[in-house]
């Protein structure tokens, strides 16, 4: 039934594949850069899309422990493909971040910040678990006490287009953390694919402002049905498993236990898993100085707790170890992180344990603390 | 857990991250060896008048080109005028702090983080037991005690270094003792012309008398030093939540984001630096953690 | 009981570990024990001395002080009451002081012929018993001390991570 009324805040409306493109160009429109996920160098990067021909439509990601592989098989669907390495963070919490400028003139300093305004994202395609990846980095970022500029500024403009997960991937457990595979709340549009339709919940004022004066259709019992299904069946689906009874205590009672040896031994301390997890937000700030001495820049860039100078003071480190290392990321994404945010730091999107090079998995380093020490 | 008040921090910039006010340096005192005191006064005098600060709090100071160092505030919250900042010559930012003369600027965030709970303290013994570079951070409580000194009961500094050469802010103990503060001093070893105690800190519990019940213990120094004064201190049954303690970790933007500073769930900037003892107990004793 | 004597015991007993003693045995002790008022800068004994007494401070403090080529004496070690030095003699492995002992202020201590009371813990040995395990307790916690000492909390770190 066709409707010219804008639909309601938790309906969900359906329309045809290539209507999408429309609501792609009406969000170009009200000036929002609209980034999704794209096919580059036979892997899957977030980049900016113009229309559904951009997406991976007809491929899929076969992820395992240090494996990633984008396949294409031809399917019709254009959101199956699970994503790579890159999540959403770089774009709310940037990799490089220009401070300020400072200039020296008798022998004081002027600052001058950069001039350029605050990109207006559109998210196209975020993944529950990114979606909860980013509500988790809004508790870091954005609190009561201190606000980041940078974050904040990106955020407030930014538009959400989530995309419920029909196919998991092999390294997939946003089941076991309760992020997914449905987006719950967070989103301006929440999607479904369904074989020739999208079905679209309307998650905001927002979203509803976009789909102004466009036709469309609520979606019948029987489509949601399907989604349901579909949902359901990929729930069923996930390719790992973890006990969060337990957490974070299980760490937490454990931080000596010899197992944080054994992970030490094989971890290398390389930084992948804290670079593709959506949620780590540590940053380092640097100067980089003219040679005269007269100008400096200072800059913010992202850091990790496995980087051996994270931990450096007045010439001694107190996690010269990596094992140290390794068990302060575990024991703060999976331990301490409930106490600092009330909710624990992982969303279950797999991608530390894709891109980890010595298949250091956590969902199987964990269970090995209910070991008694010997 | 206490869950201490922070003062909301005057000296920072909401909307560019990391953009410091800039502080003229009025006056330099050497101290000791590898360690002057840097008198800082803000260059826009709106800004000075309405820094506050509270004992035990820092300062994030900036040096153009070699970046941040969390620095104690060492000076009296009453004086209005300047702020003091004992720096010890360890590091980069340290060493370039070490070539600033009276009148150069330097970048100043702050202030932050938890401070002593000297309110908490009316009405008790105060015991505080510190070494080395860990006075400058407990300097401002002392000052604030000799202010309200009828508020406290008996208050007794335990202060050690490593020689005689070594301790710091000497030319005030006098005034402390005629305050009535019981101010000991020790080294870990001295020449044959020292006349005073040698021995480390915390031996030197078994010669004061402690009412448990009424006394809290505050300490700042080498974790080694903290670590076997707390054993002393809970030998003679003061209690966890009568001992705090300032801790330190490598700090970057003073304000819970960046994350280096943490011990378990606490950042040591803004949930810290001062801690009750019970809050990081479990974590304290961990290994590299 | 002569004054000397009696004057001796009620010195000794401001020390917490003779008030634990029995009367018999702090009778024992007290005999074998003079009392000695020291002045600042006194030499109770010199490193190498082969002199023979434990000591225990009543009241005053003494530096303990090792001579250290190119460096001069250092003072590694202050006693205050009730600590006590020249405790390797009770037990001793080197028949010489292995410091100096150098009294800082005005002050009193209690010094008690070795040899003598080793004799007396032969003799007996409960009295034996109540001596070493004193010492015991003594050494552990001079022993700690030393190591806090050797860690050199306070240097400078750089100097302290060979990294």
């Amino acid at each position: 039934m066709l409707n010219d009324r804008q639909p309601e805040i938790g309906s969900t409306i359906v329309i045809a594949k290539v209507a999408f493109n429309a609501i792609l160009s009406r969000l170009r429109e009200k000036g929002y850069e609209t980034i999704g996920p794209r096919v580059k160098n036979d892997t899957l990067i977030y980049a900016p899309i113009e229309g559904v021909d951009d997406l991976p439509r007809g491929y899929i990601s076969e992820q395992e422990a240090a494996h990633f592989r984008l396949t294409y098989t031809g399917h019709s669907r254009y959101f199956d493909a699970i994503p790579g390495a890159q999540s959403w963070k770089q774009f709310l919490f940037p990799p490089k971040a220009e401070l300020f400028a400072l200039r020296k003139t008798n022998n004081r300093w002027e600052a001058s910040t950069p001039e350029s305004r605050s990109p207006s994202y559109a998210f196209i395609g975020v993944r529950a678990c990114e979606l909860a990846a980013i509500q988790i980095q809004d508790k870091a970022f954005l609190r009561s006490d201190f606000n980041d500029p940078i974050y904040r500024a990106r955020r407030e403009r930014v538009f959400i287009l989530a995309v419920n997960c029909m196919y998991p991937a092999g390294t997939c457990f946003c089941v076991s953390m309760g992020t997914g595979p449905r987006a719950k709340d967070g989103f301006d549009l929440s999607l479904t694919e369904l074989e020739d339709v999208f079905l679209l919940t309307i998650g905001s004022e927002v979203a509803r402002n976009l789909l102004d004066g466009i036709p469309f259709e609520l979606a019948s019992a029987f489509l949601l049905r399907n989604a349901d299904q579909g949902l359901e069946r990929a729930a069923s689906q996930m390719g790992r498993k973890l006990d969060i009874s337990n957490l974070p205590d299980l760490i937490l009672n454990n931080l000596d236990h010899p197992h944080w040896q054994e992970v030490g031994l094989r971890c290398l301390s390389c930084t992948n898993c804290t670079q593709v997890c959506p949620t780590c937000f540590c940053w380092d700030a640097t100067d980089e100085m003219s040679l005269d001495g007269k100008e400096t820049h200072r800059e913010r860039v992202w850091d990790s707790c496995f980087n051996p100078g994270y931990s450096y003071q007045a010439g001694g480190n107190t996690r010269p170890t990596i094992r140290s290392r390794y068990r302060q990321w575990l024991s703060h994404k999976l331990g301490t992180w409930k106490q600092q945010y009330g909710t624990l730091g992982c969303v279950g999107c797999g991608r530390c344990i894709t891109w980890c090079p010595a298949e250091i998995d956590l969902t199987k380093e964990i269970p090995m603390l209910q070991e008694e020490a010997r | 857990m206490v869950a201490q008040l922070t003062t909301r921090p005057v000296a920072i910039n909401t909307e560019h991250l990391l953009e410091p006010q800039w502080a003229e340096v009025t006056s330099i005192t050497k101290e000791i060896n590898d360690v002057s005191t840097y008198w800082l006064k803000f260059t826009d005098p709106a800004i000075q008048k309405s820094y506050t600060f509270q004992p035990g709090q820092f300062n994030m100071l900036y040096m153009p080109g070699f970046g941040e160092s969390a620095i104690s505030i060492c000076s009296d919250p009453n004086d209005r005028s300047k702020i003091g900042h004992s720096v010890r010559f360890v590091g980069n930012v340290t060493n370039a702090i070490g070539h600033l003369k009276v009148g150069d600027v330097i970048g100043l965030r702050g202030p932050f983080g938890t401070y002593w709970p000297m309110k908490e303290l009316e009405g008790k013994d105060v015991f505080i037991s510190c070494g080395g570079i860990g006075l400058p951070p407990l300097r401002p409580a002392i000052y604030h005690i000799l202010r309200n000194r009828q508020k406290y009961g008996k208050v007794t500094l335990l202060y050690g270094a490593r020689t005689p050469a070594d301790l710091m802010y000497t030319n005030e103990f006098d005034d402390w003792r005629k305050a009535n503060i019981d101010v000991q001093v020790t080294v870990d070893r001295g020449e044959s012309n020292w006349t005073g105690r040698v021995g480390v800190v915390p031996m030197w519990f078994y010669q004061f008398r402690f009412d448990s019940r009424k006394t809290a213990v505050l300490t700042c120094g080498p974790e080694i030093m903290i670590r076997f004064v707390i054993y002393e201190a809970l030998a003679r049954r003061i209690p966890l939540e009568s001992i705090f303690v300032s801790m330190e970790r490598n700090m970057k933007c003073g304000q819970g984001s960046c994350g280096h500073c943490q011990l378990g769930p606490y950042f040591i900037c803004k949930d810290g630096p001062v801690f009750r003892f019970d809050a990081i107990q479990p974590f304290f004793n961990v290994e590299e953690f | 009981m002569n004054d000397a004597l009696q004057e001796t015991i009620k010195e000794l007993q401001k020390i917490p570990w003779f008030q634990e003693l029995e009367k018999k045995h702090l009778e024992k002790v007290a005999s074998i024990t003079t009392l000695r008022h020291v002045r600042p800068d006194e030499v109770i004994f010199h490193e190498g001395d082969k002199e023979d007494n434990l000591y225990i401070v009543i009241a005053g403090r003494i530096a303990l002080e090792i001579f250290v080529p190119h460096r001069g004496k250092i003072r590694i070690y202050t006693v205050e009451p009730p600590d006590l030095f020249g405790w390797s003699s009770v037990t001793p492995v080197v028949h010489q002081r292995t410091a100096g002992a150098t009294s800082v202020m005005d002050g009193l201590i209690a010094c008690i012929d070795s040899e003598k009371l080793r004799q007396a813990c032969e003799e007996d040995h409960d009295l034996g018993y109540l001596v070493m395990r004193r010492l015991a307790n003594i050494v552990a916690s001079r022993l700690l001390v030393t190591r806090l000492q050797l860690l050199d909390m306070f240097s400078h770190p750089e100097s302290q991570n060979a990294k």
